[in-house]
C-alpha cells in the first residue's frame, strides 16, 4: 500500500527534478530521449563566436561525458532501461541569436561587466521528442550560456546511456533579480587560487552573478598591491599566501567566462589592523587591549580617517585596486567601526580638534573622498548597511548598500533611497551556528546562532516590508562566508549546497516550496559531487532517493 | 606590532613548552632547547622477535617525521629558531624497550584488544638534550606504540632542518586516566568508505584514541555483507558499490589494531532496523510506516522482538558478524524503542497477548537470546542507556557496558545501578549538533541538539560529575560521536577534526595537566596545542578544519575572550 504512495509521490516531483534555479517557464513531456554518441553543439549560425562562448560549449559537452550522475530514485533510474531501448536519439544542439540580436556578438566576459541593469540572462530553450535538433536561443551571449548551464542539467546516467525520460522540454526562462551572489572572505583564512576556482564553477552552475570578494581584512591582506608592495609583504600570512596581480587577473578571467561578475571589496576604515604592519602611521589602536573594547573581533585597529594622509593613501589604494577590476562595481566595505578606538587615539583626536570636525564629519569627508576617486574611475560604490544607516554621510545615490545586520534592515535602507543587495546574517551566512571561535569561552556559541539551513534561506522573502517603488530597488542577495572557522578543508562543505538556495530565490524569485525544491537541491548537490565539488549530504541518501518521504508532513 | 594580552611572565606560566603534544602526557618535564634531527635519525628496538605490527609503526612514525613538514605555530613559522640551528646537538636514535622481556612480544593488534581491564597502553620518553640516544619504554607494544605518537609530535620543520625546541624532555610515565576513548561513525544514514575510515583510524591514531565505535547498520542502511545472511545487504544497502564485505571488516580491524584501536561494532536492535524489511518484511513491525507517529526519523520499522524466530534470527546474525572480531566487545544498540510502533502492530499485540507479557517483559526475552549469543562467543555486551533506565531490562550481565547519550545528567543513574559506562552523551559529545534540521518541509526547524558543541565545550566535560564515589572505577571512558544525516566523505574530516581530539583528552589525561593545573580552567592553554595538533593532521591528509583565523593561531591566547 505504502509502496504506491510512493510512486505517487515520485511521479508528482520528478517532472523537473533536474533544474536549478528552476526555469520561469518549463514544460516537460514524458517521452524518453537518449543522447547520441556522437552528439554535438552546433554554432554553425553564429558568426565570430566569441572565445568563451567556445570554451563553455567545449565544458558543457564534457560535462555530457563525465557527470554520469544515476537518477535519484530508488532504483537508481534501472527501471528506464527498456524504454531507453527505443529512444529516439538526440545528435545536435544548435545556438542561435534571436531576431533582436545584430553584429558581431560580444563574449560572456565582455557582458558580464557591463552595468547589472544592462546585463541579458534570458534564453529559450527546446529539446525535441523526437531527436531533432534541440535549440538554445538568446539575445546575448551571456544568455546562451545560461541555456547551455540549463542543457546540462537535464541529463542521466544509466550504463553509459546519457538520457532524459521527460522530453519533449520547452522553457522559457530569465531571472527576477539580475545580483546572485556569494560572498568569500579570504582574510581570516586564506584560500588558494584554486578553491576560488572550484567555487567560480560551482556558481556558475546555479547560475550565479556576482563574486563578492572580501579580499583583505584585520587579520591578513594577501593582496598584491603593486603600488604599495608592502601591504602583502608584511600583512599576508606568508609569503606564499598571497593574490599576485597574475592571480587576480586569471580569477577575474575565469569568472568572468563563467558569466560571473567579480565585485571586489578592500573594507575601510574598519577591519583594517594588518595594514598598520605596513603602515603603522595609517592606523588606530593597532592590536589595543583588550580588543573586546575596541574591536568586534581580534585584533584591534582601523584606518585613521581623520587624517588627511591617511585619506589620501587610502584613496590611492582603492584606486590602484579598483583600475585591476574591469566590473563596474567596487566595495569601500564600511561596518562595524569601533569609535573607541578613535577615542584613544591621539593623532585622531589631534586631528579632529584642529579641524572642529566630529568623528562622523571627518568620516563624511573620508568617505566623500575615496568614493570620489570611484566614481570618477567609472565605478559604482558599494557599501555596508551601516555607512547609509548609522552614519550620515553624503553618498553618492548611485551607491549601492548590502544589508547584513539582520534583514529586518532592508526596508529602512530603501526608504533612503538606495537600491541594496540582502546579504542578512539571520537568513544568509554560512559560518553561523558552528559555535563560538574566541578562545578561553567554553561555552560560547556563535553570534548569529543558530545555523542557517537552507530551508531558511529559501523562504526568505526579498521585499519584506516594502512599498513597490521600495521593492524596486532590490537588486538581488548573496549568501556569505566569514572565515574565522573556515579553510579550505571545509570551503565545499559549509558553502555547497546550502549557497544554491539563494540562487534559485533570486533567479526563480520567492515563494518556492520548500517541499518541492528538496529533491531538485539533493540532484544539484549529487551533480556537483561528481564535478568534484564536495557538497555535503542535506539527507540520509535513503530520504534522497525518496522525494518527499523524509518531509516533516510525510 | 600586535602587543600581547596577558604580560610574558602569564603567558610562561600558562602555556607548558611542549606545545604540540595531544593529549598532553600525565606527566612532563621539558626545557626549551633545540635539538635538529639527524638526517641518517633511526629508531632501533632493543629486544629480540618483534612483531611485525611495531616494525610497520616505526616505519611509519620514521616517515611522518619526515613528511610532516610542520613549521611552528608562531608568527614567522620557526624563523627565530633557526638562529640556533648552528649550535644545536644532533638527536640520532630512538631506542624501543620493552621494561619486561617477553620471549615473544604480542603484537599491538594483540594488545589492543584484550580485555579493558587488562590493557596497558603505558610508556616512558626521554628525549635529551646532548645528542646521546632517546629511548621509549613500555611493558607492552601497545604502549610503545603510544609512545611513538607522542615522539612523533615532538617536531617541527623550518627550512628543511628538523627539529624541536622542547629538548631535554623527559616523561617518567604517561598512562591514560581512562581506557575507553573512543570515536563512533554512523555508516548508515550514508556511507563511507573504507578509505574514509582508514583516514580516519590515523587521525585517532595521532591523539591516542583506542576505541573505533562503528554504528554500521541502522534503519537507512545495511551495508554489511554477512556470507549467511547475503539478502540483508543485497536489499538494504544502497548500492553493491556501498557496501563493507567482510574482507573489507578485516581490512578495517586490522588496520585498526595495527594502531592501537580496538574496533566495537554495534548491530542496533531491535529499533533503528527498518531496512531489515526490504529482505524480512515479516520480522519488522510498521515497516515504512507513518514516521512521525511510528519512529524517532524516518523510515519508521523495529524487528519484531516478540518472536522467537525474529529473536533468533537476530542472534545469528549478531554472531555471524560477531564471531569473525577480535574485540571482545559488542553492541546491541538499544536505543530509542518505539513503543507506539508495536502497539499498532497486529502480530505483535497478539503475540503479547497469547503470552501473557509486557512488550518488556518480551524484551527481556529479545535480549536474553541475542545477548546469550554473544555471551557464548566471549563477548561483552554493549548497549545504550535506555536498555537500563527506560525498559528495565532485567536480563543484563552485570558486566554490560552501558553507553549514556540522552544526557550527561544520566550517567550517574546507569552508576547507581552498578553497570559499567562509556560517556557519549548528545549535550557534549555529538559532533552533528548544530547543522539545521534536516527533515523536509520545515524552513524554521533547527538541530534537536542544537547548539553545535565546540571543541570547548567538549574539553570541559567531568567524567566522574555527580558519581558516587567509591563507583568511579566504573567510568570506562567516553567517546565523540558522528550521526551522519548531513555528513558522508566530503565532511567527515571536517565536521570530526579537531573537535574529537578533545575527548581524547579529557579521557587521557584526566582532570590534572601535567604542571598541576586543571584540564577545564585552562582551555586557554589547551588551544594553542590543538591548533597544533590539527595543522598536523592537515599535513597529513586529514582536512581538520580551522579552530580560528591563523592570525590567532599563531599568536596564543590573543584571541582569548
Amino acid at each position: 500500500m505504502l509502496q504506491s504512495n510512493l510512486l505517487i509521490v515520485a511521479a508528482a516531483v520528478s517532472a523537473v527534478s533536474a533544474l536549478w534555479p528552476l526555469p520561469t517557464q518549463l514544460s516537460t513531456g514524458t517521452t524518453s530521449l537518449v543522447l547520441a554518441s556522437d552528439f554535438d553543439i552546433d554554432l554553425s549560425v553564429i558568426s565570430n563566436p566569441p572565445q568563451d562562448l567556445l570554451d563553455a560549449v567545449s565544458r558543457t559537452k564534457s560535462y555530457l561525458q563525465t557527470d554520469q550522475l544515476e537518477a535519484l530514485d530508488v532504483d537508481r533510474g534501472a527501471s528506464y532501461a527498456q524504454s531507453l531501448q527505443n529512444a529516439s536519439s538526440l545528435s545536435s544542439l544548435s545556438l542561435s541569436f534571436d531576431s533582436g540580436h545584430s553584429g558581431d556578438p560580444t563574449s560572456i566576459s565582455e557582458e558580464v561587466a557591463d552595468a547589472i541593469e544592462n546585463r541579458v540572462e534570458g534564453y529559450t530553450l527546446t529539446v525535441p521528442e523526437d531527436g531533432s535538433a534541440a535549440t538554445i536561443k538568446a539575445n546575448s551571449t551571456l544568455g546562451l550560456f545560461r541555456g547551455l548551464t540549463t542543457f546540462g542539467q537535464l541529463w542521466y546516467d544509466l550504463n553509459n546511456t546519457t538520457y532524459t525520460v521527460e522530453a519533449p522540454i520547452a522553457i522559457t526562462d530569465s531571472p527576477v533579480y539580475p545580483y546572485r551572489g556569494f560572498m568569500l572572505d579570504t582574510a581570516r583564512n586564506y584560500f588558494p587560487v584554486s578553491d576560488i576556482l572550484r567555487t567560480l564553477d560551482a556558481m556558475s552552475w546555479v547560475k550565479m552573478t556576482t563574486f563578492h570578494w572580501h579580499m583583505v581584512d584585520s587579520q591578513s591582506f594577501p593582496l598584491e598591491v603593486p603600488e604599495f608592495p608592502e601591504l602583502s609583504a608584511k600583512g599576508a600570512y606568508g609569503s606564499s599566501l598571497v593574490y599576485s596581480t597574475d592571480d587576480v587577473q586569471n580569477i577575474i578571467s575565469y569568472a568572468a567566462a563563467r558569466g560571473i561578475d567579480v565585485l571586489p571589496e578592500i573594507d575601510t576604515p574598519g577591519h583594517t589592523a594588518i595594514i598598520a604592519e605596513a603602515y603603522p602611521e595609517h592606523v588606530a589602536c593597532p592590536g589595543a587591549t583588550p580588543w573586546a573594547t575596541y574591536a568586534n573581533e581580534p585584533p584591534a585597529g582601523q584606518l585613521r580617517f581623520a587624517s588627511a594622509d591617511t585619506t589620501n593613501f587610502t584613496a590611492s589604494l582603492i584606486s590602484s585596486v579598483s583600475s585591476r577590476f574591469p566590473g563596474k562595481y567596487f566595495s569601500t566595505g564600511g561596518d562595524e567601526l569601533n569609535t573607541e578606538c578613535y577615542a584613544i587615539d591621539e593623532p585622531t583626536q589631534a586631528d579632529l580638534n584642529a579641524t572642529g570636525n566630529t568623528l562622523e564629519q571627518a568620516l563624511d569627508s573620508f568617505t566623500q573622498s575615496v568614493q570620489s576617486v570611484l566614481v570618477d574611475d567609472g565605478k559604482t560604490p558599494v557599501v555596508w548597511e551601516e555607512m547609509v544607516l548609522n552614519f550620515n554621510l553624503t553618498l553618492s545615490n548611485e551607491t549601492i548598500v548590502m544589508v547584513w545586520i539582520s534583514s529586518a534592515d532592508a526596508a529602512a535602507v530603501a526608504e533612503k533611497g538606495f537600491r541594496l543587495v540582502q546579504a542578512p546574517s539571520d537568513y544568509f551566512y554560512l559560518d553561523c551556528g558552528a559555535g563560538g571561535w574566541v578562545g578561553d569561552s567554553p561555552s560560547t556559541n556563535s553570534w548569529c546562532d543558530p545555523f542557517k539551513t537552507w530551508q531558511r534561506a529559501y523562504t526568505f522573502d526579498p521585499v519584506a516590508n516594502m512599498t513597490d517603488a521600495q521593492a524596486k530597488l532590490v537588486i538581488g542577495g548573496e549568501h556569505l562566508l566569514w572565515t574565522e572557522q573556515s579553510h579550505a578543508s571545509n570551503l565545499d562543505p559549509i558553502v555547497w549546497p546550502r549557497a544554491a538556495a539563494s540562487a534559485e530565490l533570486f533567479w526563480s524569485g520567492p515563494g518556492g516550496n520548500v517541499s518541492e525544491a528538496l529533491p531538485r537541491l539533493h540532484d544539484v548537490a549529487f551533480r556537483m559531487s561528481q564535478r568534484g565539488v564536495g557538497a555535503i549530504a542535506l539527507q540520509p541518501l535513503w530520504c534522497a532517493l525518496r522525494p518527499g518521504v523524509c518531509d516533516i508532513s510525510a | 606590532m600586535f602587543p600581547r594580552l596577558a604580560s610574558p611572565a602569564l603567558i610562561f606560566t600558562l602555556i607548558p613548552r611542549c606545545l604540540g603534544i595531544w593529549p598532553i602526557p600525565r606527566s612532563l618535564e621539558s626545557g626549551n632547547q633545540i635539538i635538529k634531527l639527524s638526517s641518517s635519525f633511526d629508531i632501533s628496538i632493543n629486544f629480540t622477535h618483534p612483531p611485525q605490527d611495531l616494525l610497520d609503526a616505526v616505519a611509519r612514525t620514521k616517515q611522518a617525521i619526515q613528511t610532516d613538514q610542520l613549521g611552528r605555530l608562531v608568527v614567522g613559522r620557526g624563523s627565530t629558531d633557526s638562529q640556533a640551528f648552528g649550535s644545536a646537538n644532533t638527536f640520532h636514535t630512538l631506542v624501543l624497550a620493552l621494561d619486561h622481556d617477553a620471549p615473544t612480544p604480542r603484537p599491538i593488534a594483540t594488545e589492543a584488544v584484550v580485555g579493558l581491564d587488562t590493557r596497558d597502553e603505558s610508556y616512558s620518553l626521554s628525549v635529551p638534550l646532548d645528542g646521546s640516544a632517546g629511548v621509549v619504554s613500555a611493558n607492552t607494544t601497545l604502549g610503545l606504540l603510544r609512545g611513538l605518537s607522542t615522539f612523533e609530535q615532538l617536531w617541527y620543520t623550518f627550512d628543511g632542518m628538523i627539529y624541536t625546541n622542547y629538548a631535554p624532555l623527559t616523561i617518567a610515565k604517561d598512562f591514560p586516566a581512562y581506557i575507553y576513548r573512543g570515536f563512533m561513525l554512523d555508516t548508515a544514514r550514508n556511507f563511507f568508505s573504507v578509505s574514509d575510515i582508514k583516514r580516519t583510524l590515523d587521525a585517532m591514531y595521532l591523539v591516542k584514541i583506542n576505541t573505533f565505535h562503528w554504528h554500521i547498520t541502522d534503519s537507512q542502511s545495511w551495508p554489511i555483507q554477512i556470507a549467511q545472511f547475503p539478502e540483508l545487504a543485497r536489499a538494504g544497502a544502497y548500492s553493491v558499490d556501498q557496501t563493507f564485505t567482510p574482507e573489507d571488516i578485516q581490512d578495517v580491524v586490522s588496520y585498526a589494531g595495527e594502531r592501537g584501536i580496538d574496533v566495537l561494532i554495534e548491530i542496533d536492535t531491535p529499533g533503528h532496523t527498518a531496512i531489515v524489511g526490504a529482505s524480512h518484511p515479516d520480522y519488522v513491525a510498521c515497516y515504512l510506516s507513518e514516521w512521525i507517529t511510528f519512529a524517532g526519523e524516518p523510515p519508521a520499522g523495529q524487528l519484531r522482538l516478540v518472536d522467537p524466530v525474529v529473536a533468533n534470527f537476530t542472534a545469528d546474525v549478531l554472531s555471524a558478524v560477531a564471531k569473525t572480531l577480535p574485540s571482545t566487545m559488542f553492541s546491541t544498540g538499544g536505543d530509542e524503542l518505539d513503543t507506539a510502533c508495536y502497539s499498532a502492530d497486529a502480530p505483535t499485540q497478539m503475540n503479547l497477548n497469547e503470552t501473557g507479557r509486557t512488550l518488556f517483559d518480551a524484551l527481556d526475552d529479545f535480549t536474553a537470546t541475542t545477548h546469550g549469543a554473544l555471551h557464548a562467543l566471549g563477548k561483552t555486551t554493549v548497549v545504550w542507556e535506555e536498555m537500563v533506565l527506560e525498559y528495565n531490562t532485567t536480563t543484563l550481565r552485570n558486566d554490560t557496558i552501558v553507553m549514556v547519550w540522552i544526557s550527561s545528567d544520566d550517567a550517574a543513574a546507569v552508576v547507581q545501578k552498578g553497570f559499567r559506562i562509556v560517556h557519549a552523551p548528545s549535550n557534549y559529545f555529538y559532533l552533528d549538533c548544530g547543522a539545521g534540521e534536516w527533515i523536509g518541509n520545515d524552513p524554521t526547524g533547527n538541530s534537536w541538539c542544537d547548539p553545535f558543541k565546540t571543541w570547548q565545550e567538549s574539553y570541559t566535560f567531568d567524567p566522574l560529575a555527580n558519581i558516587s564515589s567509591g563507583q568511579e572505577s566504573l567510568v570506562l571512558g567516553g567517546e565523540q560521536l558522528l550521526w551522519t544525516e548531513q555528513s558522508g566523505p566530503e565532511n567527515l574530516d571536517s565536521i570530526v577534526w579537531p573537535r574529537a581530539a578533545s575527548s581524547a583528552e579529557v579521557f587521557w589525561t584526566g582532570d590534572t595537566l601535567p604542571d598541576g593545573f586543571n584540564r577545564v580552567q585552562n582551555i586557554s592553554e589547551a588551544l594553542p596545542r590543538l591548533h597544533d595538533v590539527r595543522y598536523r593532521m592537515v599535513q597529513r591528509g586529514i582536512k581538520a578544519i580551522r579552530l580560528q583565523p591563523e592570525w590567532c593561531a599563531l599568536r596564543p591566547q590573543a584571541c582569548d575572550g
